[in-house]
């Protein structure tokens, strides 16, 4: 007796396992990354960082072939004007004209601030391989949109410890995203807004980064994005490292 | 006549004398020359990690200890400066900024700490500027010239003249980088400071990190330095709440509490070295009081009280005590002295303090009279204590009982 009911626990608790594992979450995150990033992206992005004594706006173009490779130029304010960005898988490099160099940003500063914005190195290359490093859960349906739990597989060297991401039915893209630590505290909120068509794609244009933790009180970032041009050819110059400098001028 | 019979009776029982007076004297000594050696082995590893960098008091933003943000920063510099140089137990005081960046010689980049100072007031501040390897320490006017740990040279493949670029944040959180040029090496010793630590003059720093009238840190040296913290709670009181001045005990807390808990140990170590030593002068008084048991019958017999029996027995083994405990402070006393002025070297450790964070090879003992005379008066008060029981246990015989005790 005591062995059946053993099996028939194994078997229940195998049944709920594989069950949370291929949850209808999947196809939802899935259906979203592809919205987020598309084939490939073209933007124009206006990033204002408040902190609690000033305000300073940056400007940038921004060029990506779906999640792997990107490549960002600042192009306001001046001093910062021509300063690159290449990220090709999870590798990131810098180039900065001021001192005539290319830096690889080491994989112990990819916590650190981007920019000095409330975004780090790490979400500029990494945030978009959810699907990968990331099991979802299915936590609730609502008239608007979904709730869904994300927490990291156990070989994905990820930062966070758990996400809760709200996404809205009408155009499957993310509209708030809470980063937990793996304490379970809330470190960060990501609020997407302002959805704005661009072709035949619909794309959040205000990203409003609001940090957590108590030493960065009052600072939030906000990404504003302007002529976003998807799925169109995006030369492959760009991703490589000479383009770092080629195209800093 | 007490002291005549107890001088008497110590020159008589010679085995007792001898082996109490030697058990008391080498103790006292290895008491004193023990605690000596632990106080000034302490004192020596704070001392050193205080003036290597961290200075005997830290003034910082209100928060800053806690959330070392550029949202805490002192943001006016110039009025702390002020009200500092009116302080008048300050001996020298300059201000710091510290910056996390990115150093890179080729491409691959390191994380190190970018800090500016004011070198000319930094010299009696820490031992950066005696710790000179190669090259030259900062000046005041120089720009883009850095002072580099010899370790973190070496992790950046980079010696003298060679340049360094670094990337970071200005203190507006702004973009920051620039060239440097490697003006000098240092080395203090402490492996982790020296391999990830640069240091520019402050002037230039604050140009190009947007940090004018900005710093993250006053460091000040008393004119006592014994006297830090009273200093830290006055200069509290001048530069008002929005600061916070801490002295070394503050800022190197976990230090302080590893080296009581250092002492601690040593002291429960010494103490079972002593409860055995205490028997064993017990075992011994035992032994030689009952084989005096005859002799103390007869005193009673012909008309000594009990009384007069306990004082001369306690006489004696006090007078035994003195001389054991003044012959053991002295020679104690002598070797805290001795390795005070000669510092025990430890040549072949210097690798295995370093990782403990310590760049000290030699360690003075520290001679302190009273805590001398502290150590004699409880291995004096010890040594009587351990010679009670017997005394007691023989006093309570009646003399018949006594005399015919085998």
């Amino acid at each position: 007796m005591k062995q059946k009911l053993f099996c028939f626990f194994i078997l229940f608790s195998l049944f709920l396992f594989s069950h949370s594992f291929a949850g209808p979450a999947d196809d939802i995150i899935k259906k979203v990354e592809e919205n987020l990033n598309g084939k490939t992206a073209v933007m124009t992005i206006s990033m204002d960082v408040k902190t609690k004594r000033a305000k300073r706006t940056m400007k940038m173009d921004s060029y990506s072939i779906g999640n792997k490779k990107s490549f960002i130029k600042i192009l306001y304010p001046g001093k910062d004007k021509g300063i690159t960005f290449l990220k090709i898988d999870n590798t990131m490099w810098q180039y900065v004209p001021r001192i005539e160099k290319t830096i690889k940003i080491p994989a112990s500063m990819m916590l650190q601030s981007w920019m000095g914005s409330d975004f780090t190195n790490d979400d500029l290359v990494r945030e978009s391989s959810i699907t990968e490093d990331y099991t979802s859960n299915f936590l609730e349906e609502t008239e608007s949109g979904y709730k869904v739990e994300l927490l990291p597989n156990e070989d994905a060297a990820v930062v966070w410890g758990k996400i809760i991401m709200e996404i809205s039915k009408e155009y499957y893209l993310p509209t708030t995203v809470h980063y937990f630590d793996e304490d379970d505290i809330l470190i960060r909120e990501l609020i997407y807004t302002d959805v704005q068509p661009f072709g035949e794609r619909f794309y959040p244009t205000t990203w409003l980064m609001l940090p957590k933790e108590k030493d960065k009180e009052g600072h939030e970032t906000i990404v504003e994005i302007s002529n976003a041009v998807f799925d169109g050819d995006v030369s492959e110059s760009y991703f490589t490292k000479r383009a770092l400098k080629r195209y800093s001028d | 006549m007490f002291l005549k019979l107890a001088l008497r009776n110590i020159a008589a029982y010679k085995k007792r004398t001898i082996v109490t007076l030697l058990l008391t004297t080498i103790t006292t000594g290895l008491l004193v020359f023990s605690t000596a050696w632990m106080d000034g082995s302490h004192q020596t590893m704070i001392k050193n990690a205080v003036e290597i960098y961290p200075g005997h008091i830290q003034i910082t933003g209100k928060d800053f200890r806690e959330k070392p943000s550029f949202d805490n920063l002192i943001f006016e510099a110039a009025i702390i400066q002020e009200k500092l140089s009116q302080i008048d137990g300050i001996n020298y005081f300059a201000s710091r900024f510290e910056s996390f960046v990115l150093f890179s010689a080729d491409e691959k980049a390191v994380g190190g700490m970018l800090t500016g100072i004011e070198p000319e007031q930094e010299k009696y501040l820490s031992r950066l500027a005696s710790s000179l390897l190669k090259g030259e320490y900062l000046t005041q006017g120089d720009t883009n010239q850095v002072y580099i740990g010899h370790e973190f040279a070496k992790r950046l493949k980079i010696d003298l003249g060679d340049e360094v670029a670094f990337v970071g944040n200005g203190a507006d959180y702004s973009f920051a980088a620039d060239n440097l040029t490697v003006k000098g090496i240092f080395q203090t010793g402490l492996y982790g400071f020296d391999a990830g630590s640069a240091f520019i003059a402050k002037k230039y720093f604050d140009q190009i990190m947007a940090a004018e009238n900005y710093a993250t840190h006053f460091i000040v040296l008393p004119k006592r330095t014994e006297k830090a913290e009273e200093l830290a709670v006055e200069i509290s009181r001048v530069i008002g709440p929005d600061y916070q001045s801490a002295s070394w005990n503050q800022i190197m807390a976990d230090l302080v509490k590893a080296m009581q808990l250092d002492s601690l140990f040593g002291y429960i170590t010494l103490g079972v070295i002593f409860i055995v030593i205490f028997f064993v002068i017990m075992i011994y008084t035992l032994l030689t009081v009952f084989a005096r048991i005859h002799e103390i019958g007869i005193l009673r017999a012909i008309g000594t009280t009990p009384q007069q029996i306990l004082a001369m027995l306690l006489l004696e083994s006090s007078l035994l005590a003195l001389i054991s405990v003044i012959i053991g402070g002295l020679i104690g006393g002598y070797f805290a002295y001795y390795f005070q002025l000669n510092p025990i070297v430890f040549s072949g450790y210097e690798e295995q303090f370093k990782q403990y964070g310590l760049a000290v090879s030699a360690m003075p003992t520290a001679f302190a009279p009273l805590v001398i005379f502290r150590d004699m008066l409880v291995m004096f008060v010890l040594s009587v204590l351990s010679t009670l029981y017997p005394i007691i246990k023989i006093n309570q015989y009646r003399p018949v009982e006594a005399m015919r005790h085998v």
